[in-house]
């Protein structure tokens, strides 16, 4: 596979050479897949939202290098002509609903198309396509983006990101807040958008059950450190070690562990409730002809 | 802007950190005023020689402090420059149209120079040891006569220190609305003037609705815990004068005097 995406041995540190540094990253090489599903997991402070902002160029390594689709970043790049760069690379930060400014739901969303040089009809066609991917109504384009909901903010702001046709889609926490059903819905538009349009995403989160249900590669991070990359389901096969990291088992396998725990012959450790419902049938049917 | 102290706080045990934030801000209040009794080099040097003991004494490493206070150097020079330039009197050394220089605005211009020095490096150790809601208790308790002509002492101590307490919150928000606005294709600081007051906008108003949320939400939080008025409320952070504070005040007090003695 192609990578899209691949960090260098690349080091941050926050406000390098004061009493205040703060070394954020350490050392870290990884490489995206292009039409990957990545989840980034690890406990608060270990340098996961860092990490992503390299991506499109809002950081920049103080060692090291990142290359985003042949496009190389170094602790020398200046700020300019990182257009290009970002246009490519679609980020929908922690609480995006605090980045809407304008009169409009629809001049919102338009905002970033036009800023990379989409004419206003163009604009408007993307900002409308983006609108029906978020399942918002078009009754909600002339409204302002002030008097809707939160989870309707939310989609807004997600709207206005997606807008510009991202090739890699990066969400960091893009559920906080929200309830059960937007939770679902903006998780469901995630993986829509990369089954359907190819789209990178690569999602920062602590919804271990989303990481599960999702995602499929995994990169777990520690003190600026990354600690482990694979699939859930190797980075989730050691609880004793995932809890070491601070970090929780998915829902079904911390459930399907205190089976173990109470003498039930699990096996191999289930990650989503399908795969729990499989084994528990499983081991029924076993009950019920011990011969087998 | 990451070098820039003025205005920061860093934390440490030191004699400065650990006085009252009272008497040091009435200490760096006293220190600017001496700074204009000063007119000579022995009096400025005495001056001088105090601040580098206190630089001292806050546990903040020399290097570090001068290059932290060196973006401030600017806006001092181009005063100095100024009042170099266009102050007359004296013998005239060089002319040119409007502008001149004498002996008399060279002089002046170098005492101009030391006394913001000194100035900034007073209030700048002042804001380094102290943390902001010390310096908001420590003006309280200083206002505190203000009381008996109906000055609202407390209700002004209370909104600096939410202000206070709020100014790193909505600096961190401003970075991320600046972050987020970046990703969308927002240039910033680059374009002409007009360009980049348009660019302002998408960062202003966000920043502005962000404020009136965290004013609504923090004022019904206040009043669900109880908060009626400023008046009647007991203290939690109580400062108390000590040894240390004492101490102080007799060395600016003793230096003071000197400055007042040496002046011609």
């Amino acid at each position: 596979m192609d990578k899209a995406i691949s960090f260098n041995q690349v080091t941050h540190t926050y406000q390098a050479n004061t009493p205040y540094a703060q070394n954020a990253l350490d050392n870290i090489s990884l490489e995206i897949p292009t039409n990957s599903f990545t989840a980034i997991i690890g406990h608060t402070g270990s340098g996961k939202s860092t990490l992503v902002q390299h991506i499109n160029a809002l950081l920049k390594p103080t060692q090291g290098s990142v290359t985003v689709y042949n496009r190389s970043i170094t602790p020398t790049t200046t700020n300019k002509n990182l257009k290009e760069l970002r246009r490519h690379v679609g980020m929908v930060f922690q609480f995006p609903e605090k980045q809407l400014f304008e009169e409009t739901v629809i001049k919102d969303i338009m905002f970033g198309p036009k800023n990379y040089g989409m004419v206003d009809a163009e604009a408007e066609q993307a900002a409308i396509e983006a609108m029906k991917l978020v399942g918002l109504d078009k009754s909600f384009s002339e409204k302002s983006p002030f008097d809707l909901s939160g989870g309707q903010m939310r989609r807004v702001a997600i709207a206005g990101v997606l807008a510009m046709k991202p090739e890699v889609l990066i969400l960091d926490e893009p559920t906080a807040g929200l309830d059960p059903r937007g939770h679902k819905e903006i998780m469901d538009l995630a993986s829509y958008l990369h089954d359907h349009d190819h789209i990178t995403i690569i999602l920062v989160t602590h919804q271990m059950d989303d990481v599960v249900n999702y995602a499929s590669e995994v990169v777990v991070m520690d003190k600026g450190k990354i600690v482990q990359t694979g699939t859930p389901a190797e980075v989730f096969a050691d609880p004793k070690w995932v809890y070491r990291m601070q970090l929780n088992l998915p829902t079904s396998a911390e459930f399907a562990q205190q089976l173990i725990d109470a003498g039930v012959p699990i096996g191999q450790l289930p990650l989503t409730i399908d795969q729990l419902a499989d084994r528990i049938t499983e081991l029924a049917r076993k009950g019920e002809n011990p011969d087998d | 802007m990451t070098n820039f102290l003025f205005g920061r706080y860093l934390p440490g045990n030191s004699w400065i950190h650990q006085m009252s934030p009272q008497s040091k801000l009435l200490l760096s209040f006293y220190f600017v005023i001496v700074i204009f009794f000063a007119n000579n080099l022995v009096s400025y040097g005495v001056l001088a020689l105090l601040i580098i003991v206190v630089i001292l004494l806050s546990g903040v490493s020399i290097t570090f402090f001068l290059k932290g206070i060196r973006p401030l150097i600017w806006l001092i020079i181009f005063t100095v420059g100024l009042q170099i330039l266009f102050s007359s009197g004296g013998t005239i050394l060089w002319q040119w149209g409007p502008f001149s220089i004498t002996n008399l605005s060279l002089i002046n211009g170098g005492f101009i120079f030391i006394r913001f020095l000194l100035i900034i490096m007073i209030s700048t150790v002042l804001t380094l040891t102290t943390t902001p809601l010390a310096i908001a208790d420590g003006v309280q308790t200083i206002l505190k006569p203000l009381k008996r002509v109906h000055f609202p002492v407390d209700t002004l101590a209370l909104m600096l220190s939410i202000a206070l307490r709020f100014v790193p919150t909505l600096m961190d928000e401003m970075e991320t609305i600046l972050n987020a606005q970046r990703s969308r294709g927002v240039d910033f600081g680059s374009g002409s003037l007009t360009h980049r007051v348009k660019a302002a906008v998408p960062l202003l108003v966000p920043l502005f609705t962000g404020a009136i949320n965290h004013a609504e939400n923090l004022s019904t939080a206040m009043e669900a815990r109880g908060f009626t008025d400023s008046e009647h409320r007991s203290k939690y952070r109580i400062y108390r004068w000590q040894l240390k504070d004492t101490l102080s005040w007799i060395v600016f007090l003793v230096a003071g005097g000197l400055v007042l003695y040496l002046r011609k």
